[in-house]
């Protein structure tokens, strides 16, 4: 047997072929080999704390009116182009990527008010659709980001806030094109033109939007700036938007939040297990092969996080 | 086995009472995480003096979710799996396929989370391993793992009792 991959591999397409979820896949590939104090310390980080709170914020935010906000804020600034409501689509996509972690809670927050608004005013749906979803994975590459968290980690320790500032150019290209392909096609398929707002409905969208863009401020500015860690500040993101959203718009109900709670935790717990079993297969690969050795069990270059990253990003995080 | 699957309701109810009582205990250990992690920016900034037992917790806490979280995902359907090939099937292959699978979960949870996670418990408990902050015994903290494991079992079993069931009428 020359690696332990043609073991490993088979099993675990074998497996995704059956419809078996992958994280339980990536499991039973390695349960020959697996110890399974590994699962454990697989998650036993402080960084991948920041997952579960992103991932809660941003459910806060969704449900708890600043989503709206931040799609008239859009509406307001190019609302007023041909295919208007393309951009303001996906420029309120990137408005909730830098207050929010988690591109899943922005598919659902944009997408389920925009989505419906498009169809109204005579845009495709499949059109609409595919704005919304490829409009969120910009919040992907907007810090914050759960899949900047993920692989920090995976590379073996590249700071955070350094990850984080990074995204920010990518992500902002990313939007820009897509507003161009969104744009071309919603004027080559001649959809509505917005009637385009005052400075004065301008201006009151940006103070509606104000408080919750203020969160990229404390959550970005506290991260770059050293005052507190990124899983402090995914905290903080939790309490300012429940704050926002139980206390200041009154749009979730105190009641709502235990189902908030465990919908955030059900998210958290796909992640963390396919984090946790990836974490024990890269330490099989690592102290199995007869190239990298057993001594460098947290090299980049047999690790599987990837695997779990490239899973879970375009459809959690 | 047959036993289990001739009282299929006897099943069905217990698998969602655990899953309300597991979705009460993930709102409640999510919550602390937020208050234990807040509690810990807040100690620094205000008190000055950063308290030592917030970044453990927190880690144990992250545990409990991702396991028991995990399970309650089991039975939400809340995993991710690829339906390319068995969304083709129909009738008593698709089945086949879908029963297959949960087997294949349910081996994963004996052998991995119960087995090897009770034996983790044990060796923990036998060495008195506790944790440098708080000194909770680390058995206690490995708990999360066979409990987890049980069940995922109770769910996936649920699961291949329904197929079943369903074989039996269609």
């Amino acid at each position: 047997m020359e690696s332990p991959g043609l073991v490993l591999v088979p099993a675990f397409l074998g497996c995704l072929a059956l419809g078996v979820p992958i994280a339980i896949s990536i499991g039973i590939a390695t349960v020959a080999t697996m110890l399974v104090t590994r699962m454990a310390t697989g998650i036993d980080s402080f960084a991948l704390l920041a997952i579960p709170f992103f991932i809660l914020s941003g459910q806060l935010i969704s449900h708890g009116g600043m989503a709206r906000r931040l799609i008239d804020f859009a509406k307001a600034l190019v609302g007023g182009l041909p295919g208007g409501l393309a951009f303001v689509n996906i420029l309120a996509s990137m408005f909730f990527g830098t207050i929010s972690g988690s591109a899943v809670a922005a598919t659902s927050a944009v997408g389920g008010f925009m989505i419906p608004s498009m169809e109204k005013e005579g845009y495709e749906r499949d059109y609409s659709v595919a704005v919304t979803m490829t409009g969120s994975v910009t919040g992907l590459l907007i810090p914050p980001s759960n899949v900047l968290i993920v692989y920090s980690l995976a590379s073996g320790g590249v700071s955070i806030a350094a990850l984080f500032v990074a995204g920010y150019v990518p992500g902002i290209l990313l939007g820009l094109s897509l507003m161009v392909v969104g744009g071309w096609i919603a004027a080559r398929r001649g959809y509505p033109v917005e009637r385009r707002q005052g400075i004065r409905a301008g201006t009151r969208a940006f103070f509606g939007a104000a408080p919750s863009l203020l969160l990229i401020v404390i959550v970005m500015g506290g991260i770059v700036a050293g005052v507190f860690t990124a899983t402090e500040a995914s905290a903080i993101a939790v309490v300012y938007s429940l704050v926002l959203a139980v206390l200041v718009y009154r749009e979730v109900a105190v009641g709502d939040l235990p189902r908030i709670l465990v919908n955030s935790t059900e998210t958290t717990a796909i992640v963390m297990l396919l984090i946790a079993t990836s974490t024990a297969l890269s330490l099989d690969f690592c102290s199995l092969s007869p190239r990298t050795g057993s001594s460098s069990s947290s090299s980049s270059t047999c690790s599987f996080l990837p695997l779990a990253h490239s899973w879970t990003s375009p459809r959690l995080c | 086995m047959s036993d289990l699957t001739a009282s299929p309701n006897v099943l069905t109810r217990v698998s969602a009472r655990v899953e309300r009582t597991l979705s009460v205990l993930l709102a409640f250990l999510l919550g602390a995480m937020v208050v234990d992690v807040t509690w810990q920016v807040a100690s620094r900034f205000l008190l000055h003096s950063p308290s030592s037992f917030t970044e453990e917790l927190a880690g144990f806490l992250l545990i409990w979710i991702g396991l028991l979280g995990g399970a309650y995902g089991i039975r939400t359907r809340a995993h991710l799996g690829i339906d390319l090939v068995v969304s083709k099937l129909e009738g008593v292959p698709r089945r086949a396929a879908e029963v297959c699978a949960h087997v294949l979960v349910l081996l994963f949870a004996l052998t991995t989370l119960v087995f090897g996670g009770s034996r983790l418990v044990v060796l923990a408990f036998e060495l008195d391993q506790t944790s440098a902050a708080m000194g909770v015994r680390m058995g206690v903290v490995y708990l999360a793992l066979p409990l987890s494991g049980l069940i995922v079992s109770l769910f996936s079993l649920e699961a291949v009792a329904a197929r079943r069931r369903e074989g039996e009428e269609g």
